[in-house]
């Protein structure tokens, strides 16, 4: 699947090459960026990776802003009351905006969002410190059909990505490891370098980030990713699993078609910088190239297949 | 460790940006609403034009510089102006009142600088081993350390211990309001949009503190704070005094705070509420905490300081932020090209290092610079008729809380937790227990939560939560905490009796 | 909850308020309820019965034992009322007449709450115009150095 991802992206790609982008006169001022989360997780730090970027290519100030509450609700229920002008924008986050309103009521549904990029995925891993005795992912298994539900994981939040890839793994493994839900990705790799659990669910960014202190025993991706090419992928290993959370920005629904497209093409010339995609795969991140074109083929696709294991693991109804 | 970037750090351009820093980071946290995170946040693009080294200074003075502002409003005007200066209005708002506060600004400034260079020598000298803490704090850990902060409730309860449990206990309901942080379930909204994002602390600090003040203010013609015949503009000698007769409190606390800020999971506000509980704990007889008390004074503010030294050791050595502040450091870091974690010492040393120097340099200047705007904001504080005095405040809070989170809600939340704090003030339920609970209530809760769950996983409930040796300790301190001033009341009143006798 | 501020007030505010703690306590025990995972029910009702034993002691003691402390104390009701009132217009006022406009209403409100003196005009001026002066200032300086979008 993100085969198919990738494909439409470098067809992607090879659009917005041909298309001159002259849009930053349209924009009157600083842009505020607000991120629905606090500071520090992945959303901010890719936003900050992309703030030099666009104050040199459009010659605008980005203004990063923390909206936290509810686990990003908060900030998506009022994106839609902001001023559609363009100089605001949104960080939205998969799964959260698709499993969320599923579950309940949360004051916005994943349609109403104006969704016009989805830049980047961390794809999901398992993680282990250093020292652990696990030094594959055989060795995990082995021990969690050993010892049912003994191997505990550390993950953030539950409902999350990290929640939904241990759910998922556990049905494609036949085991039955325990799902210890943190504050966030920080805390969840605090309490595996501290030994509290195990193991943990996270992302290819936190091997990014932990360097030798941590060993990631596969990670969800189509293919190994380029800062680990020791790490074998799921796939390889015979478990068909392949996703982690998505990231992109979003406009308040206010705004129109034209603004839109300014703002679908700025964030493309951006993901397109050399320079910038080393500087987010150093950062463990893997890119993603979904245009505002493109966006309702993706969304529809990842809200069928969110919804399909949320159903399964028995999150929502 | 070289001392050519004790130098690099001594640049005109450095220490014109660390002065600039500590000043805007003071007026900063003196505004209540107004947070370090929001201040940093807007800085970051602006320090991209900077060198690495430069940037990291102007980011850390501000930090540093709004931990100390905090104080001002909570000895002022009795709302903290950050989360970690809550437990400074316990002793800081009725010393103002009755005109020494003058004295209180010093006290804070002296002891903010004390905490200050404890945490940031720790981070220069001792950084790598300290991180060890943040590691060996469990869920379980956390969930005590939230316990022993709760037990600070039987002291804050003016008297009515049921109705200070019962104050806590509703701050707990508070804090769970909304979605829940770790499991999925939202709680406690009714159906409401307005409630999803649930109670936030800054919002809810406003609210129970400063808008009683308000009210009880403009009931009455009295001054807001009663004034010495001969206002001395800062007590500086005396406070001067009165740190130093305190300085086994100053070293403790700073200690208890540096400690306590490289949990990442605790913060500034922990870290004073525990440093005051200790405090209280050792405290003389004739002390008298929550009526004035220097040394309540001393204990937060040190304390609350040393967390930002403290702070960034996880920070750096281990690339986990401690509290937003830091994480806005860590991504301005990771943007600049410097990786943190366990190799960074080593890799980028140099910048690192220039960091740490600016940060000490910083701290001292938040001694003169500290002490300046002290004078200003008590004066102006006692100078100002009232009826400018409560209007500019009140907007202050309104503008504030909206900023937060951009919310006109949260500000109409802020004025009706103000007022209800206000009621239920008047019969005996103290704000402050509430406000221990809507902090505590979320550490306490996912403490437990995962205590429990990776207890059941290896089928050793009891052991995970009474057989790990911190929990232990901790443990042991809350009891002594509560059941110490029981003793020594019953045999105090054993003794009275037989001298009646 | 506004009743006299008189003797029996302590008592009777006392009742009222743990009255309302054990009221908020089973309403929590309700909502808990209706919670899918186990994890976010064990917190809320743990404390819920810690609240509703605390209140109902509260309760029982000052009906058993009744005393006469606590109280609103003395203070002009007008003056607290207006200041809250006009507070809470300019949150609805805000998004509607914008920002500033909305902020003098509170401004104003608190002024005249807290106006113990008598009005002279060099007051009046002065008042005012420090008001004035020290709303543009916060305004300008959320808006345009910290960038919040104030409406």
């Amino acid at each position: 699947m993100i085969g198919r991802i990738l494909g439409s992206a470098a067809v992607a790609i090879a659009m917005l090459s041909t298309v001159s982008v002259t849009t930053a006169s349209e924009l009157s001022g600083p842009v505020s960026y607000v991120i629905p989360f606090g500071p520090g997780g992945e959303s901010d730090i890719s936003a900050r990776f992309q703030q030099p970027f666009f104050k040199e290519k459009f010659g605008q100030d980005m203004v990063i802003s923390y909206q936290p509450g509810g686990g990003g609700a908060v900030g998506w229920a009022s994106l839609n009351g902001l001023n559609g002008d363009g100089q605001t924008i949104m960080g939205v986050n998969l799964p959260h905006i698709i499993i969320k309103p599923a579950q309940k009521d949360v004051g916005f549904t994943t349609e109403e969002l104006n969704t016009f990029y989805m830049f980047h995925y961390t794809p999901d891993a398992i993680v282990v410190a250093a020292d652990s005795p696990y030094k594959t992912l055989a060795d995990l298994v082995a021990d969690a059909k050993a010892n049912p539900g003994e191997v505990t994981m550390s993950g953030s939040g539950k409902a999350s990505a990290n929640h939904l890839a241990q759910i998922k793994f556990d049905k494609l493994a036949g085991t039955l490891t325990t799902y210890v839900p943190f504050k966030g990705t920080g805390a969840a790799v605090t309490a595996l370098l501290g030994k509290q659990t195990k193991a943990e669910w996270g992302y290819t960014t936190v091997g990014a980030k932990q360097g030798d202190a941590v060993r990631m025993l596969a990670v969800a991706m189509e293919e190994r990713h380029p800062l680990f090419p020791d790490v074998p992928t799921f796939k390889e290993l015979g478990y068909d699993m392949t996703g982690g959370a998505y990231r992109g920005i979003a406009l308040p629904n206010t705004a129109d078609a034209a603004t839109t497209k300014m703002w679908s093409d700025m964030i493309g010339e951006i993901n397109n910088d050399p320079a910038f995609r080393q500087q987010m795969l150093d950062g463990g991140f893997a890119m993603l190239d979904i245009d505002a074109d493109g966006m309702a083929d993706f969304m529809k696709a990842r809200v069928e297949e969110y919804l399909n294991d949320a159903r399964e693991a028995g999150l929502i109804k | 460790m070289e001392f050519g970037q004790f130098l690099a750090a001594l640049t005109p351009l450095n220490l014109a940006l660390a002065l600039f820093g500590v000043l805007a980071g003071t007026v900063v946290g003196s505004i209540p609403g107004l947070t370090a995170t929001m201040a940093l946040a807007v800085l970051v693009p602006v320090t991209f034009a900077m060198e690495p080294a430069s940037a990291l200074i102007l980011l850390g003075a501000i930090y540093t510089g709004a931990i100390y502002g905090g104080a001002y409003a909570a000895i002022l005007l009795n709302t903290p102006g950050t989360p970690s200066a809550i437990a400074t209005t316990f002793d800081g708002y009725p010393m103002a009142k009755r005109g020494e506060g003058d004295l209180a600004v010093a006290l804070a400034c002296f002891a903010s600088v004390f905490g200050g260079m404890v945490g940031a020598l720790a981070l220069l000298f001792l950084a790598p081993p300290l991180s060890k803490v943040a590691l060996a704090f469990g869920p379980v850990e956390y969930f005590w350390l939230s316990i022993f902060g709760l037990s600070l409730i039987a002291s804050l309860s003016n008297g009515n211990l049921v109705k200070g449990l019962a104050g806590g206990a509703f701050g707990m309901l508070l804090s769970t309001v909304g979605v829940a942080e770790i499991s999925a379930d939202i709680r406690l909204t009714f159906g409401s949009q307005t409630l999803i994002g649930g109670f936030g602390v800054v919002g809810a600090l406003i609210g129970l503190y400063c808008i009683p003040v308000l009210i009880d203010l403009v009931a009455v013609p009295d001054r807001h704070l009663k004034v010495e015949e001969n206002v001395k503009a800062v007590r500086i000698g005396d406070a001067f005094r009165i740190a130093m007769r305190s300085k086994f409190n100053l070293i403790r606390s700073s200690i208890v705070g540096t400690l306590v800020g490289i949990l990442p999971g605790a913060g500034g506000s922990v870290a004073g509420l525990v440093a005051y509980s200790e405090a209280k704990r050792t405290a003389k007889p004739q002390q008298k905490f929550g009526e004035g008390e220097a040394d309540g004074i001393l204990a937060t503010e040190s304390a609350n300081s040393a967390t930002v030294g403290g702070g960034f050791i996880p920070t750096l050595v281990l690339g986990i932020p401690g509290t937003p502040p830091d994480a806005i450091v860590l991504g301005a870091l990771l943007v600049q090209g410097v990786r943190t974690g366990p190799a960074m010492f080593t890799q980028s040393g140099s910048i690192v290092y220039t960091f740490i120097y600016g940060l000490i340099i910083a701290t001292i200047l938040m001694l003169p610079a500290g002490l300046l705007i002290g004078r200003y904001a008590y004066k102006s504080i006692v100078t100002i008729p009232k009826a400018v005095l409560v209007p500019t405040v009140g907007f202050m809070t309104i503008i504030g809380t909206f900023s937060i989170r951009n919310s006109v809600s949260d500000v109409i939340i802020m004025l009706c937790l103000g007022v209800f704090g206000w009621v239920v003030a008047k019969f005996g339920f103290a704000a402050s227990p509430i406000v221990l609970g809507l902090i505590l209530g979320p550490i306490a809760e996912q403490g437990f939560v995962q205590g429990w769950t990776i207890g059941a996983a290896t089928k050793n409930l009891f052991g995970m939560f009474f057989g790990r040796p911190i929990s232990q300790g901790i443990l042991a301190f809350t009891l002594i905490t509560l059941i110490l001033p029981l003793f020594l009341a019953r045999r105090k009143k054993k003794a009275n009796m037989e001298q009646a006798s | 909850m506004k009743h006299s501020s008189g003797k029996a007030g302590g008592q009777f505010g006392s009742l009222i308020i743990s009255a309302f703690f054990v009221l908020a306590g089973l309403v929590t025990l309700y909502d808990t309820l209706s919670y899918t995972d186990r994890d976010s029910q064990v917190f809320p009702q743990t404390v819920a019965i810690i609240l509703i034993i605390c209140a109902s002691v509260s309760f029982v003691v000052r009906f058993i034992k009744p005393t006469d402390n606590g109280g609103f104390g003395e203070g002009i009701w007008w003056r607290r009322v207006l200041l809250i009132l006009t507070m809470l217009a300019t949150c609805f006022l805000m998004p509607v007449i914008g920002f500033l406009p909305a902020g003098v209403v509170a401004f104003a409100g608190g002024l005249i709450a807290a106006m113990h003196d008598r009005w002279t005009l060099s007051n009046i001026l002065l008042y005012w115009g420090s008001g004035a002066i020290i709303m543009v200032v916060f305004y300008t300086l959320f808006k345009f150095a910290l960038h919040v979008p104030l409406p």
